[in-house]
Formats: C-alpha cells, sequence, structure tokens
C-alpha cells in the first residue's frame, strides 16, 4: 500500500484494549468494537514537517500539548514544531475515547515510541548517506548530523527528498532516558495558545457548511413526558422556515438563521402527557435508603461484623453527595453534511469513534462511510462522552437534503445532558483509642441504575483494616447518569475523607497523623506529608477553630492530596488557599499537570459549596446560569501544586485526581473552624 | 438597514432585529465570539463597542448603529498579538479555550479604564465572566502582567 512520500510510523491502535466486560467504557457506551490497526501515528512529509495522528480529542486537557511534547522530544525538536492531529475518524488510529486519564499514559507512549521510531529511520537514512554509524548521528532541530562534526547533516527534507518509507512501531525501540530529557518535564508554550486567544480555535459551536440550515429541536417539557399532539402549523408560516421535521421521537424546525428557528420554535403548539411517579430532588435520599439493586462487593476482609462488635470505638454515619451537572461552557452542537450516501458529522464530543458506530448502526451504513470530526471542545468534564446533537443533526440532514446544525440552548444543555450520579453511603467504623482502624464496612448507593461502575470507582478504602467489606449497589436514576470528572471516585472519597476526620475528631488525634497511622502505601503517604508541609500543616485535634481541614485521594493511578483553609461568613464559605500534591508517575508536561490540578480544585469548588442539580416533577428547576452558580475568579483561592512523582513509575492520570479530595477537605474545614459536621453536599446549603 | 464598524470594517447590516452575536458569528463567520448562555451572565460573548464591553447575545445590531464594534479577531495587528492575548499565552491562561475571547475582551477594557489595576480591581471586573476549566489563576496571572504588574 502506498502512503504516499515522506517517513510514515504505522502502529497498533486500540490501545489498552480489549476492555474487560465488566469495565466502565463497555457499560457505558456499549459494545465497544476495537480497530487495532495499524495506523499511521506519525508522518514527516517531503518538506521535513512533522504531523502527530490521535484519536483522543482537545477538551482543554491540552493533550496536543502533550503528544507534541512527547514526540518533539524523541525528534529533537520544539513541540511547536509538531502539527497534531485529534479527533478525525477519517484521519486518525482508533480510539476508544477521551475519558478516564488515559490520554497520556496510553496514547503518549505510543507517541513517543513513533517518534522515536521516526528518528531511527531518519538516523539510518543519514547514516548512509554520510557514511556515518547512526550511533555517532544526532537528530536535532530538523537536522541528522555527526555529533563530532554537526556541519556535517542534512535536514529531513533533505534524507527524505524522492522516498517513501514507512516503518512499524516496535516495543524495543529506544526511548529517551528522562535523564536525556531536553523538553518532556520542562515547561514549555502551550501549542494551541495562539487559536485560542485570537479566536481562531473552531469549536462545533463554531462550525459553518455552505447551505447550512440551523435546527431548533422540540425537548418535552419533562423527562419521560410522551407527545400527545402537535400542532406546527403556525410555525411552518414563520419567514425563513424551510420545513418542521416530525419523526416522532425527533421534531424540529429547521430554518435559514437561528433566530428564524428559534422564532418558530416558540410557535410549535404541543401536548403531552407526563410521566407518573417523578421523584423529586427532597424524595431522593429517602428513595435510596429504601430501595438498592444489584450490589457488588468491591472490597472484602476477614469478618466486619465481628471487628464492630469488638470494637473499642464504633462511629456510624450517612452521607448524601447530590446529582451534579458538568454544564461545560460550550453547548453540544453537531453539523451534519451527507454526501450521496457518506456522511460527514462534525462534533465535540469525547469520543468520535464511538459517535460513528452509533450513526453507522442507526442508519444501516458501513463504518467506512461515517466520518466524525471532533473540532476543539469547550470543556466536557466527561459529559461529553454520550452526545445526542450528533445523530439529530445527521437525521434532519438527511431529510432537509441539506447541511444542518444543531446547536444546543444552554437550558438544552443543563437539562438534556448528563448528570453525576447522586449517592447514598453508610459507614460503620470500628478503631482503637490510638486512632487505628479496626472495621470498615461501607455501604453505598449511587444513583447509576445499568452503570453501577460508576459507583464503585474509587470505592475501596486505603487504609489498613483487617476486616473490611465494601459494597456498592446501583438505585433508581431520576436524572440520566453520566461521566464527570473521576466519576464516582470524587463522591466516595467525600463520605471515606470526612469519615476518617470523624474519627479522629472523636479521638482528639490531628487529621494528618491519624491518615499516616493507617495508611501504608509510601506514594500515598508521600503526597500527603507534602502537601501538609507545603501547607504549613500544624499538628492539632479538630475542631481547632482556624478552618483548616485535609484529605487525600487516588484516582487513575494517581494519589492527590489536598489541604485548605477556609473562613466562613454567614452562609459564605471563603476557600483562601490551597496546598495539594500528586503524584502521576513520569511527568511528560509539567505545565500541564499544574493547569489540571487547579481546574480540577476550582471546578471541585462547586460541588463542595454550592452546586447541585434541583429538579421537581421531572424538571430540571436549576438549568440556566441564572439559576445555577458557578465559581468564580474572586472567589479563587490561592493555589499551591506540588509534583511529587517519580520517573520510574509509569505516567498515570493528571486531569481528575485534583477534584477527589476538595470536597472532603472543605467539608472537614468547616468542621474545625465551626465545630458543625456537615455529611451532605453541597456544604453551603447545610449553613 | 444598520451601518456599523466591525474590526475597522463598515459593514451594512440588512436587519436592525439581528442578533448581534447571531451577526457577528453566522452572517460575518467571525466564530471567536462565543455563545454561553444567551442571558448576559458567562461573558463567552463579550465584544467591545465604542472601546466598552457589551454582552453581544443580549443586542441588536440596531443598539450598536454606528458603533465601533471589536471582537477578539480584531484584536492582533497583523502578526502580532495585543499585549493581552500574549499574556494570556504566556501564562497559559487557558484550557479549552471558549471562555477566552470573552474574558480578553473584558480584561483589554478593564486595562483602557484603568492601567495599573491590582489584584483585587482584576478580580472584580472578571467576576462576570465565567470559566468552568478552572484557569483563573493563570487569567489573573496575566492581566496583571499584561499590565506590567506582575507579581
Amino acid at each position: 500500500m502506498s502512503v504516499g512520500e515522506g517517513l510514515t510510523i504505522r502502529g497498533a491502535s486500540a490501545l489498552g484494549l480489549p476492555l474487560p466486560a465488566s469495565g466502565y467504557a463497555r457499560q457505558a457506551y456499549g459494545n465497544v468494537t476495537p480497530d487495532f490497526g495499524p495506523a499511521t501515528w506519525l508522518r514527516v512529509a517531503p518538506d521535513g514537517a512533522v504531523t502527530v495522528f490521535a484519536g483522543k480529542v482537545e477538551y482543554g486537557q491540552g493533550i496536543r500539548w502533550g503528544l507534541a511534547m512527547a514526540a518533539a522530544e524523541e525528534l529533537g525538536l520544539s513541540p511547536g514544531a509538531v502539527c497534531v492531529v485529534l479527533g478525525d475518524t477519517g484521519r486518525v488510529p482508533w480510539d476508544i475515547g477521551t475519558f478516564g486519564s488515559q490520554s497520556t499514559r496510553h496514547t503518549g507512549v505510543q507517541v513517543r515510541r513513533a517518534a522515536a521510531a521516526a528518528r531511527e529511520a531518519l538516523l539510518d537514512l543519514a547514516a548512509a548517506r554520510l557514511d556515518l554509524p547512526p550511533d555517532q548521528l544526532i537528530c536535532h532541530g530538523g537536522h541528522v548530523a555527526s555529533q563530532a562534526d554537526q556541519s556535517r547533516g542534512l535536514t529531513f527534507a533533505e534524507l527524505l527528498a524522492g522516498q517513501e518509507v514507512v516503518r512499524e512501531i516496535a516495543a524495543e525501540t529506544p526511548l529517551k532516558a528522562a535523564s536525556e530529557f531536553s523538553v518532556m518535564g520542562t515547561r514549555t508554550r502551550r501549542v494551541d495558545a495562539v487559536e485560542r486567544v485570537t479566536g481562531q480555535a473552531v469549536y462545533a459551536q463554531d462550525v459553518i457548511r455552505p447551505g447550512m440550515l440551523y435546527a431548533r429541536v422540540l425537548r418535552p417539557p419533562a423527562y419521560g413526558a410522551q407527545m400527545v399532539s402537535l400542532d406546527d402549523s403556525l410555525a411552518r408560516r414563520m419567514p425563513g422556515v424551510v420545513g418542521v421535521v416530525n419523526e416522532g421521537d425527533l421534531i424540529a424546525v429547521l430554518a435559514e438563521t437561528d433566530q428564524q428557528a428559534d422564532a418558530a420554535h416558540e410557535l410549535l403548539a404541543s401536548e403531552w402527557t407526563e410521566r407518573a411517579g417523578n421523584i423529586s430532588q427532597w424524595e431522593l435520599p429517602g428513595v435510596l435508603a429504601e430501595a438498592a439493586h444489584n450490589p457488588v462487593t468491591t472490597q472484602e476482609a476477614g469478618d466486619v461484623e465481628a471487628a464492630l462488635a469488638r470494637a473499642r470505638h464504633r462511629l456510624e454515619a450517612t452521607y448524601y453527595i447530590p446529582y451534579v451537572p458538568a454544564a461545560p461552557m460550550e453547548p453540544r452542537a453537531a453539523v451534519a453534511e451527507w454526501d450521496g450516501s457518506s456522511l460527514t458529522v462534525w462534533a465535540g464530543t469525547q469520543r468520535p469513534f464511538g459517535i460513528r458506530g452509533e450513526l453507522a448502526q442507526f442508519f444501516g451504513m458501513d463504518e467506512a462511510q461515517v466520518r466524525v470530526v471532533a473540532p476543539e471542545i469547550g470543556g466536557g468534564f466527561g459529559s461529553k462522552s454520550l452526545y445526542r446533537p450528533a445523530i439529530e443533526a445527521a437525521r434532519l440532514a438527511r431529510a432537509a437534503g441539506r447541511p444542518v446544525r444543531v446547536a444546543y440552548t444552554r437550558g438544552e444543555e443543563m437539562a438534556w445532558s448528563t448528570f453525576r450520579p447522586a449517592a447514598l453511603i453508610t459507614i460503620r467504623s470500628g478503631f482503637d483509642g490510638d486512632g487505628r482502624i479496626t472495621a470498615w464496612d461501607y455501604q453505598a448507593v449511587h444513583t447509576t441504575t445499568d452503570r453501577p461502575m460508576i459507583g464503585q470507582r474509587g470505592s475501596e478504602t486505603p487504609y489498613a483494616v483487617a476486616d473490611a467489606r465494601v459494597v456498592v449497589a446501583s438505585g433508581v436514576a431520576p436524572l440520566r447518569p453520566g461521566s464527570y470528572r473521576s466519576l464516582g471516585c470524587a463522591v466516595n472519597h467525600f463520605a471515606r475523607e470526612v469519615h476518617i476526620d470523624e474519627i479522629a475528631a472523636a479521638l482528639g488525634i490531628d487529621p494528618v497523623a491519624l491518615r499516616l497511622r493507617n495508611l501504608p502505601d509510601a506514594r500515598y503517604r508521600r503526597v500527603l506529608e507534602v502537601a501538609a508541609e507545603a501547607f504549613g500543616w500544624r499538628t492539632a485535634a479538630a475542631p481547632s477553630g482556624k478552618g483548616v481541614g485535609v484529605a487525600i485521594g487516588l484516582d487513575v493511578g494517581s494519589y492527590a492530596a489536598e489541604c485548605v483553609a477556609i473562613d466562613v461568613q454567614g452562609k459564605e464559605i471563603a476557600v483562601g488557599r490551597v496546598s495539594s500534591a500528586i503524584d502521576c508517575g513520569l511527568v511528560f508536561n509539567p505545565e500541564g499537570v499544574r493547569a489540571q490540578m487547579e481546574g480540577a480544585i476550582i471546578i471541585g469548588l462547586g460541588p463542595a459549596l454550592f452546586e447541585a442539580a434541583e429538579f421537581e416533577n421531572g424538571r430540571l428547576l436549576n438549568g440556566s446560569f441564572a439559576r445555577y452558580r458557578v465559581p468564580r475568579i474572586n472567589q479563587t483561592p490561592a493555589i499551591s501544586v506540588a509534583l511529587v512523582g517519580s520517573e520510574a513509575n509509569p505516567s498515570t492520570g493528571a486531569g481528575e485526581p485534583g477534584i477527589v479530595p476538595i470536597a472532603p477537605a472543605i467539608a472537614n474545614a468547616l468542621f474545625d473552624r465551626t465545630s458543625k459536621r456537615v455529611r451532605e453536599l453541597p456544604l453551603q446549603r447545610q449553613l | 438597514m444598520v451601518n456599523l464598524h466591525v474590526n475597522g470594517e463598515l459593514r451594512d447590516a440588512a436587519d436592525p432585529r439581528r442578533n448581534l452575536l447571531s451577526y457577528l458569528r453566522f452572517d460575518l463567520a467571525l466564530t471567536g465570539t462565543k455563545y454561553g448562555c444567551g442571558e448576559g451572565l458567562c461573558g463567552a460573548c463579550t465584544v467591545l463597542v465604542d472601546g466598552q464591553p457589551l454582552r453581544s447575545c443580549l443586542a441588536t445590531v440596531a443598539s450598536v448603529a454606528g458603533g465601533r464594534v471589536t471582537t477578539i479577531e480584531g484584536l492582533a495587528t497583523g502578526e502580532s498579538l495585543h499585549p493581552v492575548q500574549e499574556a494570556f499565552v504566556e501564562e497559559t491562561a487557558l484550557q479549552c479555550g471558549y471562555c477566552i475571547p470573552g474574558f480578553i475582551m473584558t480584561a483589554v477594557a478593564l486595562l483602557a479604564r484603568v492601567p495599573q489595576p491590582d489584584t483585587g480591581q482584576v478580580r472584580e471586573a472578571l467576576a462576570e465572566n465565567m470559566c468552568r476549566c478552572g484557569a483563573y489563576p493563570r487569567i489573573e496571572r496575566a492581566v496583571l502582567r499584561a499590565a506590567g504588574c506582575e507579581r
């Protein structure tokens, strides 16, 4: 097969697959069918330009930057010299989706290998041309030159002129040792920043196609409502309206402009039958306490009931964490365009290949006839894995015979996206007078219906307990459950880390000391010690009145600890500063990890302090920014981030761990400040 | 017909009731100005009209008739970025970047009014702009850097 002039590096796709049958992605998104490749991961064009191809998407986490740094390191380039093509199913290797903080640890390593393979190929070409052995050559700045005499060299373009070279990525291709890094591990300029500050970056909301129609979809007035009748006669007569599509489960106005579509949508007259028995927000904790199904034991050791019976001290408490919408800045949008029997959809989804499969299945097409392009994505935090506008736009475009844009309003984004599931968690613990935990019984119900994996994540206790039982069950889901930064991990950690604080307070032991007394994992201990030291933690039992709190977390293989200082004024909690530490193994891009930690802490302030979905009778009550408060710049604490990972450990996730400890750390600080123990989020509603 | 200047170019808008944000994004293809909420609450659609920040999602073209509208696309001069844009790049003051045009336009207006703001003034001026990725500390540093008030 000809791949064109220049150097092409091919290798396996579907890294880290097949997934376990019980895995989250398989449960959440159906039967994923991986394409294992081989696919093109890297190209050096005849003019010497380097392009990396990867199936991940960029939704703020900076993966384009990280992958450019990885390739630049192995090829001796600056990151800005590497073009990275992402998320276009027509151009990049198959990928399961951008979630679970997998991008650096799987794709990043594969891109490094691809770039190293390219370097080896260029060294071989130069060795023949310069009549020197490859180990006496250096690849740097777009040249391969003699180490002894760097004026003896050839550019990538000179090496590749008229050649078609194809290499496979091999596991044995040597990667640079961490001690030789000159790009990875250093502070670099984000490669895609200029497009973002000049308005040139194109998001799904920004895609405009020739002849495109603007759609406005009719949504039910409440979850589960069924349409009884529709009168679209007025809407059809409105200026600019091309038609009203009614496919039963998809009704939409199509017009020549967005405003014309909005105006006609207002005139659709519809009657609905609402579902009986909708659960409202205040009923949910009681419902979860009554009815749980599909309990899964995620951790079991010894005999927890016997250990509780003989424990010197016992504590039982119940914690409630409500639903939270992700509320990304960019409401989801898609543009679909048919060309004969082939379909292209621009969609800001975290799962372009998954959405391609869904489109192909719906229309009974071969996947090769469907191309999904994920442009820049204006935030998602997990919620853009499920992505309904793609299929809506494709159906409407088929009906109209013209390209169609479906762009959610803020209200649609809030109400018709997905939510971090709510949970009710009861913990019974036993412990001795020195603060050693001797019994641990953890019973959680998450509103996950058929996706119990969401709630299981992070449920196991990291504290050494001989007799422990952790059971996670599913409960009814009045709102649609979906992914959200760290999934159930932050939810489970809230209950556990507050409970640990309660044990410390019951015994009058410093909460940092109590954690260290029960924590065997050296990496875990180190992040806690580093965060406490950076914070200037002074040993004291809570409540000290100072308003300091601590919590730790483990997610996607990475360890995090956070110490916070707060103040309370009336019903407002002001978080003054956060000292954090993370161990995510070998760090590709330290600025990227710091930004992810800061971002995870700041977004985490919302669900900790004031964010929650309010719903009643099948309606979201706070589905607009007028009714939904989010953290603002003037409430942002001073944040320090310590990177304490060892380069000897493989890279693990950095996007999610930072959100895991923040809510319990603040709840614990609230107790330290006010002596009031709050076991329900968001905290400010309990003041 | 409404006349207005957009990034220095004289434009005729046919429909005076045309929403300014939609006009900029879909009629002029200036998609750097973003839709976030449509209620003037998130700041993603902020443009400058005669130097003053305006939530374009709540405005009609008629309401800015004769005005000089500056969008994010109109800030740089050729290849050279506006100092506020440059500072956002230097401080990596962005993640997904969707809110960033609104922050930059608001910051440009602040610095025109208060050339040497302190941290409190920066925070106050930007408190009505939302960022969900949590780039706030870096945005604050970038605005101070652009003003030559680096901490």
